[in-house]
């Protein structure tokens, strides 16, 4: 039984030049995640990478058609949903005021939990700045706190949204250490990313979106295979960025 | 829905960190109480008075101490030629010359006490000359052995002595709580959307509900220690009075709270940028400020604005706030006003709990 199930999930937006008249931000989507599968959504901008995680997580209303994560259906019960579930957002800004310290204290209380911060800092490699202010960390730390944050339910499902963009490489390589291992663990996760690289790396099955609709979908070495362009009698060349462009073309996305 | 306490420690200790607000938001209605107190000091009553003692015998020295006794005049001794500029320049309103003659002597005529007086100054002039009058009279009558006939006593209608800060408290508590809920919910609010820690607090299994209760509880909480710092001060250091029961007093308080924090969060769900609330804020907060009787009376203001300026929502807490403060009214007394407030509150929270955007937050 895959942990998620996605079947024809779809998201209308009013046109903002005419609210009468829609776009459809996500179409007809449907795909499978297994247990303890790492799932990446690639897309260039605007594709519907995180409109579609957004409806999975319970964040925005879905249209049409139907999301069960670990058979609870996203649909009818998005709170029992959203209990089972870490999520890491684009933007990661947090309570000013407040250190890491308190701040993992309130997100184990907003599932009526008492979590034990400092493992959980630990575990993200943040223990000597757990007194800090999340302002004070750099751009590698604040994604690393983000999915600190988003651990403290121990959730089945992790949500990664682009957790590399604007990373250095070292920060990079750092993370994706925390997602293997997270997943060594037996997290299933999903994240979503414009890294190629990543997505050949981290992700066991990967699908690619563009105008809102899945192009294709499996695994990196399938997709290489089949979508790579030439020489076509090479058994495997190419890359996933290849592919990815073959797909979605070279015109440039806002 | 469990009441989310932890939530509401966390907002409670994120808006007591901001120790910049928490300065001004005391700060401000403080610095206008010790100002406007300043200005309506009791002393710009008093008429200036010049006198010139001519006469210097026991007699002027008597009708002077008399005059320096009435709380309607200030003395001023001097010679004529210096009190003669003085009354140009507006210094003095009149100078009194008591003549060389000026003596208790029922043998003869009486003295001739010469009063000069700016004569664009009329409704003083007339005040001067009463009180001359009077204080002539109750020396003469002690030298002529006679008694009075009648007194005249002065009360005052409200049977206390009421300043004008005693006026003004009220109304600065009103304002002030004003302030603080709408910036606390609104202002806060834009902020946490466009942080997106909305966004991020929603992905957790916390209710909108639980949400919105966390956030007013914590104001809440902060507004009437805030609101009570402020009443010890204006009570203990600038002599205010609060004659009605704290317990009514803080029970307006806290329904006026919860009615500008629900207009705050409509606020909030309107404006999508820091600015927009600001502007959007400014235009709810200044008219009102002026218009709902804060500084002076509703009654003082021109006609035609009167009838608005009594539906305002500022005006309700207000009238409320200051006819328990300086009246002593009961709950049960101030009634349509406390029925304003109903009003106000559930236009509030409809608008609040119908438009505040729960979902696909800007992020």
């Amino acid at each position: 039984m895959p942990i998620i199930q996605v079947q024809n999930l779809t998201k209308r937006y009013p046109l903002a030049n005419n609210p009468a008249e829609s776009f459809c931000a996500v179409q007809s989507v449907a795909f499978e995640i297994e247990r303890g599968e790492v799932f990446g959504i690639l897309g260039p901008n605007g594709a519907g990478k995180t409109t579609t995680l957004e409806m999975l997580e319970g964040l925005c209303d879905i249209d049409e058609g139907q999301a069960f994560v670990d058979e609870i259906c996203v649909n009818t019960d998005p709170y029992a949903v959203k209990r089972i579930i870490g999520v890491q957002l684009q933007a990661n800004e947090y309570f000013d005021q407040l250190s890491l310290l308190e701040l993992l204290e309130l997100f184990a209380a907003l599932y009526g939990l008492s979590a034990d911060p400092l493992a959980l800092l630990a575990k993200v490699d943040l223990e000597e700045k757990a007194n800090a202010k999340p302002e004070a960390l750099s751009g590698g730390q604040k994604q690393r706190f983000s999915i600190a944050c988003a651990l403290v339910s121990e959730p089945k499902v992790l949500f990664l949204d682009e957790p590399t963009t604007g990373l250095d490489p070292q920060a990079k390589h750092n993370l994706w250490d925390l997602v293997r291992e997270l997943n060594d663990g037996g997290m299933t996760i999903v994240l979503t990313t414009h890294n190629m690289e990543e997505a050949e790396l981290l992700c066991q099955r990967i699908a690619i979106m563009d105008h809102g609709e899945i192009v294709a979908e499996g695994s990196p070495a399938d997709l290489i295979a089949l979508h790579a362009p030439e020489p076509r009698h090479v058994a495997q060349h190419g890359n996933i960025e290849d592919v990815f462009l073959t797909l979605t073309g070279h015109g440039l996305r806002d | 829905m469990r009441f989310p306490l932890q939530l509401t420690k966390v907002f409670l200790k994120t808006f007591l960190r901001d120790r910049q607000s928490m300065f001004f938001s005391l700060v401000f209605p403080l610095s206008l109480m010790v100002v406007f107190g300043f200005i309506n000091r009791g002393g710009g009553d008093a008429l200036d008075l010049g006198v010139v003692d001519q006469a210097a015998n026991e007699l002027s020295q008597e009708f002077i101490t008399a005059l320096v006794g009435n709380p309607l005049l200030e003395v001023v001794l001097g010679d004529e030629a210096a009190l003669r500029e003085s009354l140009i320049e507006g210094q003095v309103s009149a100078i009194l010359i008591l003549p060389e003659n000026f003596e208790p002597d029922p043998e003869l005529d009486g003295a001739d006490i010469r009063v000069i007086v700016d004569a664009s100054q009329v409704r003083q002039q007339a005040i001067i000359v009463s009180v001359l009058q009077q204080a002539l009279l109750t020396i003469e009558r002690e030298y002529r052995g006679t008694q009075a006939l009648f007194k005249l006593a002065v009360e005052d209608v409200q049977a206390r002595v009421q300043s004008y800060l005693d006026f003004l408290l009220p109304g600065i508590i009103a304002f002030t709580l004003m302030q603080i809920s709408i910036a606390g919910s609104g202002f806060n609010i834009v902020e946490y959307r466009r942080k997106g820690i909305l966004k991020r607090l929603f992905v957790t299994p916390i209710t909108p509900a639980e949400f919105i209760t966390a956030i007013v509880s914590a104001r809440l909480f902060l507004c009437l220690a805030q609101l009570s710092v402020l009443l010890a001060i204006a009570i203990l250091a600038l002599d205010v009075t609060v004659v009605g029961s704290l317990v009514s007093l803080y029970s307006v308080i806290i329904l006026g709270s919860v009615l500008f924090l629900c207009i705050g969060f409509s606020l909030g769900s309107l404006a999508k940028t820091q600015q927009a609330v600001q502007a959007i804020g400014n235009i709810v907060i200044f008219p009102q400020m002026f218009l709902s009787g804060i500084f002076f009376p509703i009654q003082a203001m021109p006609e035609f604005i009167q009838p608005i300026a009594t539906l305002l929502p500022l005006s309700f807490v207000a009238s409320a706030l200051r006819e328990i403060a300086t009246n002593g009214m009961a709950l049960t007394g101030i009634l349509p006003d406390l029925l304003g407030i109903a009003v106000w509150l559930a236009i509030g929270f409809v608008l609040a709990t119908r438009y505040f955007v729960w979902k696909e937050v800007a992020g």
